[in-house]
């Protein structure tokens, strides 16, 4: 089953010269529940934005995307109810301590005083928090920062989760547990979408690839498939050279 | 429940987050703690200070030639003799502020010329220069000496000095005159033949009340500033503005937690500030100093200021978040505050003027109108309950248009997002999208800024007692369809809203518009009962009963035709396109269709701005409102106000087209305040919920759900 759909979205930003430039141009994927869909391309490829787009964060200028069935463009606060949210650059409220942050966002799901209470706990154990939960966010590490902003994605328990650059400026370890934890997620049935740069990381994680670049998707498949389109074993040759195929003007849809 | 479970949440969650502030404390508690009193007691000590000096401070006096050095040196001398010898046997206390003070150590500078002395005062040489214009020869009768005492008088040394040397020739021409009298054997009362006194009836805190609501609105603003940008561009600018946007909670539920925080902290900030104020100005000694006339300060009506604070910080905090809402980053934000502080300024100044009065166009004034509320009741004033309300009404509809504006900004992508463009693109109209509803920010916009302007017509127009009311009843008639119908349909084709669409213009069903014919017949008695019923328990108000007078005699002068275009078509017309189509339809857009109602109905009374009449219309908001929402078409409410309107106007101007009915108005003049015939009640109630059971009912048509459709967004 496709859990989430996007068919054909494009997102347009007003450009300094007065016209439009497009972030997002026609792209498609699908889905399906219970995998890891990895969403690669360099910097300013258009991930960030198609996942703003997928999280009813943004309108789409054209096109659709339904994430569970509900339309992102007409139902976006039954989008967000289904999606836990990690964004690349998430700041934390420097004056609440984790748990603190953690109950917040779970009333902020409608979850009742006790359970929110309860499923905090249950985070702050399950992600190694325990120790710095009674901080100040502000005082955190990098990495133990974006342990709670997991655990805040997490924290409605939904079906599907977007992460976008989970692993960016992290250390060996923390990155370590943030991977872990996604797979975990996964095998516990969750839908997740992974944005990265981190082409190895991609390599191990992803169960289908979607490669962006120039605000479209060039290719797409399982990582067998893509290799036996191009003849590359690596991933980052695959990359290069499916780019390459690309920069020329005229793009295919994909 | 007032306060839904994540409007709570955001609220202590967001006051913990800006409590744990230290720039917040700092702001809300050092500073009305610590500075205000330091600086309060620092100045007046200074300028007390200063003033002491100068009174004994040895004068340098300015003469124009030797002859005159002379004159003025012998006044002064015998002047400080005659006080001595005055003086009473036993030793004045030293420090009796009210005792002559002889001039003794000064010195006398000559000049060469009138004009050499005047460049030497210009230059701050001198303080002051006595002329004596023709000299000075005590013993001629026949002539008056003019003097002339030469200083800057904005200079504070100067009015010292020539205060001085006033005094001084005041008691020797008192002296000089009580002897000529002597010396004639005349009474003091010969030359006095009136004794000219003033009685002052001002209040003590009069000084208090003119200046006390300006500092009030500064203490305010202050306390909301930080606040408010801090939760809303601060909130954007540390990035968690996008994960806070990523939960399913709707902006206005955001918006109206984080404002009630900023109201919270500038409604404790104040208080702080006033009591701080207060006890430093108490226990500092100044009270009787500020308070003029040695009765001390009125602590009571400081608990009177509190009060008047809340509708103010809840209208500024409103302000300050619809503004910062704007900014992505906490200097931006600053740089919208600024304008906006100083825009406040203007009409809050105007109100503190003495000689502004909460009156006509100062009641909707916004900001001018909470000043000059807190100005009269600490002036001690009786402010009618009338006036009050509608002080209070227009200050929380331009609040909650500024809440509605707020979270309509605070949403956007342009402000969520740093790399989704300028914000002023979303507002550019090139980027909305073809919508069928206007937003409720919006709609609440429009009814907030028509608000004053329709108070203005109305009080511009109103005839002056006994008058004619034409002039109020055919300007309506002019201003009705240009504000309340011309100008929402400019503004919707101007915000690419359908207009059809958006003022609910489609043909009822026969279903509906039979129901609403009903309504518009029978609604009368309904709403005289009520009226009658709040006339027994509230009485009647001498305005309300002299203005229906009024307007009973006007109509009955006017041809029927005109009767009927300017109190029932016009405003049938024209308020049903503005409460009913636009408001109403902005509103069902965000919120279910009995908040949406609810709220058009307020509006709607708070546009007919007589108190009295508020439970009526109000109550024929709701009922209107209803009829629009049930039926999907503007042409129900339209008709049933219509028939509402014609037939209360009909009543008044052809009373023997109703004489069938027995109706108390033919035999008795005050039955317009007495119950209906029984009859008529039982009938008009069955007519009544008839039509209410037909509009309820469900046709084929209206069973389909109506579905919001989006606001215009930009995309």
């Amino acid at each position: 089953m496709d859990i989430v759909v996007a068919d054909n979205l494009v997102k347009a930003f007003p450009a300094p010269d007065g016209g439009e430039k497009r972030a997002v141009d026609g792209v498609s994927f699908r889905v399906r529940a219970g995998t890891i869909y990895g969403l690669l391309g360099p910097n300013g490829a258009g991930k960030t934005t198609t996942l703003r787009l997928l999280s009813g964060l943004m309108a789409p200028t054209a096109g659709t995307a339904y994430v569970a069935g509900f339309d992102v463009a007409t139902q976006p606060a039954e989008v967000k109810r289904v999606l836990g949210f990690l964004t690349a650059n998430t700041g934390l409220y420097q004056r609440l301590t984790p748990r603190e942050l953690l109950v917040y966002f779970a009333r902020l799901h409608l979850l009742p005083s006790d359970a929110a209470d309860a499923r905090a706990d249950e985070l702050i154990a399950s992600l190694g928090i325990a120790d710095f939960a009674r901080l100040r966010c502000g005082a955190l590490s990098t990495g133990q920062k974006q342990r709670v902003n997991i655990a805040r994605a997490l924290v409605a328990d939904p079906p599907v989760l977007i992460m976008d650059e989970p692993t960016l400026g992290l250390d060996v370890l923390s990155n370590r547990v943030i991977l872990d934890v996604i797979r975990g997620q996964r095998d516990a049935g969750k839908t997740i979408i992974l944005s990265t740069h981190y082409l190895d990381e991609a390599e191990t994680m992803c169960d289908q690839i979607g490669l962006l670049h120039d605000g479209r998707l060039v290719a797409e498949g399982s990582l067998g498939a893509l290799r036996a389109e191009t003849g590359e074993q690596r991933l980052t040759n695959i990359f290069l050279k499916t780019i390459e195929a690309h920069e020329p003007a005229g793009a295919p849809s994909p | 429940m007032i306060f839904p479970h994540r409007i709570r949440t955001i609220y202590w969650k967001e006051l913990i987050d800006i409590l744990r502030d230290r720039r917040t404390l700092v702001a809300m508690v050092v500073v009305p703690i610590v500075l205000y009193p330091l600086l309060m007691l620092g100045s007046v000590q200074a300028v007390s200070h200063q003033t002491k000096s100068l009174e004994h401070e040895d004068l340098v006096l300015g003469v124009v030639d030797d002859g005159q050095r002379g004159i003025l040196s012998s006044l002064i001398v015998a002047d400080a003799e005659a006080i001595r010898s005055e003086a009473p046997a036993g030793e004045a206390p030293p420090d009796d502020e009210n005792a002559p003070q002889p001039l003794a150590q000064e010195k006398i500078q000559v000049f060469a010329s009138r004009d050499e002395l005047e460049e030497a005062i210009r230059q701050r040489v001198v303080p002051v220069g006595v002329i004596f214009v023709e000299g000075l020869d005590v013993h001629r009768a026949d002539l008056t000496h003019r003097v002339l005492i030469v200083a800057d008088y904005e200079e504070p040394r100067g009015i010292s000095a020539s205060r001085r040397i006033q005094e001084m020739l005041r008691r020797t021409e008192e002296r000089i005159r009580g002897d000529r009298l002597a010396g004639r054997g005349l009474p003091p009362s010969f030359v006095e033949p009136l004794d000219v006194a003033t009685v002052d009836l001002s209040n003590p805190s009069s000084v208090l009340g003119a200046v006390l609501p300006l500092i009030l609105v500064l203490m305010t603003i202050t306390g909301a500033i930080y606040p408010a940008i801090d939760l809303t561009a601060g909130e954007r600018e540390r990035g968690t503005l996008e994960t806070l946007m990523v939960c399913p909670v709707p902006v206005i539920d955001l918006i109206v937690g984080k404002f009630m925080v900023v109201t919270t902290v500038a409604v404790v900030g104040a208080a702080l500030n006033l009591a701080s104020v207060t006890a430093t100005v108490y226990f500092g000694g100044f009270d009787r100093i500020i308070a003029a006339r040695g009765e001390g300060l009125p602590l009571a009506q400081m608990a009177f200021i509190l009060v008047a604070l809340i509708p103010f910080a809840v209208f500024m905090s409103a302000i300050m978040i619809a503004v910062c809402s704007f900014a992505r980053t906490f200097k931006e934000a600053q740089n919208y505050v600024t304008p906006v502080i100083l825009a406040v300024l203007v009409p809050g100044g105007i109100a503190a003027f003495p000689a502004t009065r909460l009156e006509g166009v100062m009641l909707v004034l916004p900001v001018g109108n909470m000043v000059a509320l807190a100005k009269e009741l600490l002036l001690g004033a009786a402010v009618p309950v009338w006036q009050m309300a509608i002080v209070i009404v227009s200050t929380s509809l331009y609040a909650a248009a500024a809440i509605a504006a707020a979270a309509n900004i605070f949403g956007k992508e342009s402000v969520v997002f740093a790399d989704a463009g300028s914000w002023r693109g979303t507002f550019a109209r090139a980027r909305l999208r073809v919508a069928d509803r206007p937003s409720p920010s919006l709609g609440l916009l429009l009814v907030a800024v028509l608000f004053p302007i329709w108070f203005f017509v109305q009080s511009t127009l109103s005839p002056a007692p006994g008058h004619d009311a034409r002039g109020l009843l055919w300007g309506c008639a002019v201003a009705m369809p240009v504000l309340f119908a011309l100008l929402p349909v400019l503004l919707l084709a101007f915000r690419k809203v359908r207009i059809a669409a958006a003022l609910s213009l489609r043909m009822a069903s026969t279903k509906d518009v039979l129901g609403a014919t009903l309504i518009g017949a029978s609604a009368w008695v309904v709403a005289h009962e009520v009226n009658v019923f709040q006339a027994q328990v509230l009485g009647v108000p001498q305005q309300v009963v002299e203005s229906a007078a009024q307007l009973g005699q006007t109509l009955s002068a006017m041809p029927l035709v005109a009767v009927l275009l300017t109190i029932a078509v016009v405003p049938a017309v024209c308020e049903e396109l503005l409460f009913r189509g636009l408001l109403l339809s902005s509103l069902l857009g965000s919120t279910g269709p009995w908040r949406a109602i609810l709220v058009s109905a307020a509006v709607f009374a708070a546009y007919h701005f007589f108190f009295f009449k508020a439970a009526v219309t109000g109550g024929l908001g709701i009922l209107l409102g209803y009829l629009c929402w049930r039926s999907r078409s503007i042409v129900p409410s339209m008709l049933a106000h219509l028939l509402h309107n014609a037939l209360g106007a009909l009543s008044a101007v052809r009373p023997e087209w109703f004489a069938w009915m027995d109706l108390p108005g033919d035999a008795d003049p005050e039955g317009q305040w007495s119950h209906l015939p029984v009859r008529v009640i039982v009938v008009g109630l069955f007519v009544f919920v008839l039509g209410i059971v037909l509009i309820a009912l469900r046709s084929s048509e209206t069973r389909r759900t109506i579905r919001p459709a989006p606001a215009p967004t930009t995309a």
